[in-house]
């Protein structure tokens, strides 16, 4: 999968939890999910870490590397998941 | 007490100078004083004082108790806030002494992880109390809130949850990426068999409310998303000083998670709410977090 794909996939999933209403009109790969940004809350952000565990398989579990600087915007979270799935 | 940790954002700057100079006196004087304080400062400022006695008077006593009801409970928040600062409490063996844990049976024999489920209506610095009366527990708070938790003795103590680092830094005020990134944690460490502890009122957006005599309490959803996601049973948790015992009691499980999810929150609200109002209508002068944020305006 390339890298362009995976960042595609992620935006997605995080268009698909904020919903058309919270989804900035300029929207893209470094958009903040939280505030400033998609407006997703600690529970939003938990769906999109999960939807993307379920749809790359890749599993964060607890080493670190999933911080608030890696799930900041879709594009950091695409970079952790193909640190995790080699994609 | 050694060094100068950071003031933890839930102290005024009066309360946390207040919290680390009494801290030299022995136990319990360093309560005692801090619990005399919070009653001075509730007479000195009038409209803390309104709301405690608008609070007051709608509780079982009614207005004839109200003046005893408000002056003990702002008591009762100063000794909390001395307790949960550790004053004069040199030693996780010190603090042992000083908690009861009722309900602890709930916990045995689970097969899997189970999620502690406490309210912001009575003593402060539980998850620590639990930890000390020798509950392995990880807990989903913010910055911890006492100087002493630096410090040697409580080594063993801070380890417990050293993976769950982030958690020092997710209060409130923290950006969701944060407090989602600890979530996330917390759900590893429940299917992974651990126990977790999380505030009902501190993770998620609402899920409902519960109304009570002079206020409500507000349940946020954190803990249910994590609920549903593990399948993890959840044990609510409500604690109390007594005499100089913090008394901590688990009780029995939340009936089991159901496919609708909203049937499932109701089924959850339905043995919650009753549990807070029975807290309350046997503790009133315990919940100084009520009496706290009573609107003015409610008669």
């Amino acid at each position: 999968m390339s890298a362009d794909a995976v960042l595609d996939r992620v935006l997605a999933i995080v268009a698909s939890v904020a919903g058309p209403e919270r989804t900035p009109e300029t929207a893209g790969p470094d958009t903040l999910l939280g505030d400033d940004g998609y407006w997703l809350d600690s529970v939003d952000v938990l769906e999109v870490i999960l939807a993307c565990e379920q749809e790359f398989g890749a599993v964060f579990a607890t080493d670190g590397a999933l911080t608030p600087e890696t799930v900041a915007t879709p594009r950091r979270l695409a970079d952790l998941i193909r640190s995790k799935t080699g994609a | 007490m050694t060094g100068g940790p950071a003031r933890p954002e839930i102290y005024s700057r009066r309360a946390w100078l207040a919290t680390r100079a009494l801290d030299v006196l022995p136990w319990p004087w360093g309560e005692r004083a801090l619990s005399a304080l919070f009653v001075a400062a509730a007479l000195a400022r009038p409209t803390r004082l309104r709301r405690a006695l608008a609070w007051a008077g709608q509780q079982s006593g009614g207005a004839k108790g109200r003046w005893r009801l408000a002056l003990s409970c702002s008591a009762e928040h100063g000794r909390s806030v001395a307790r949960q600062a550790l004053v004069g409490i040199r030693t996780p063996e010190d603090l042992r002494r000083l908690v009861a844990v009722e309900g602890a049976e709930h916990l045995e024999g689970r097969t899997g992880g189970a999620i502690l489920l406490g309210f912001h209506t009575g003593p402060l610095g539980v998850p620590v109390a639990l930890r000390a009366a020798g509950v392995h527990l990880t807990w989903m708070g913010g910055p911890r809130d006492a100087a002493r938790w630096s410090a040697e003795a409580w080594r063993a103590q801070r380890e417990i949850d050293a993976s769950l680092e982030m958690a020092r830094g997710a209060a409130l005020s923290q950006p969701a990426e944060s407090r989602g990134a600890l979530l996330y944690q917390a759900r590893r460490f429940l299917l992974d068999g651990g126990v977790v502890y999380v505030a009902a009122g501190g993770w998620g957006r609402e899920a409902f409310v519960v109304q009570l005599p002079g206020g409500a309490a507000r349940v946020r959803s954190g803990w249910f998303i994590l609920r549903r996601g593990c399948g993890v049973p959840v044990l609510p948790v409500l604690a109390r000083l007594s005499g100089q015992t913090l008394v901590i009691t688990i009780h029995p499980p939340l009936p089991p998670p159901v496919p609708d999810a909203a049937a499932d929150l109701e089924a959850c609200r339905a043995r919650i709410a009753p549990l807070l109002e029975d807290y309350l209508r046997r503790f009133p002068q315990q919940c100084f977090a009520l009496m706290r944020r009573a609107s003015l305006g409610r008669r």
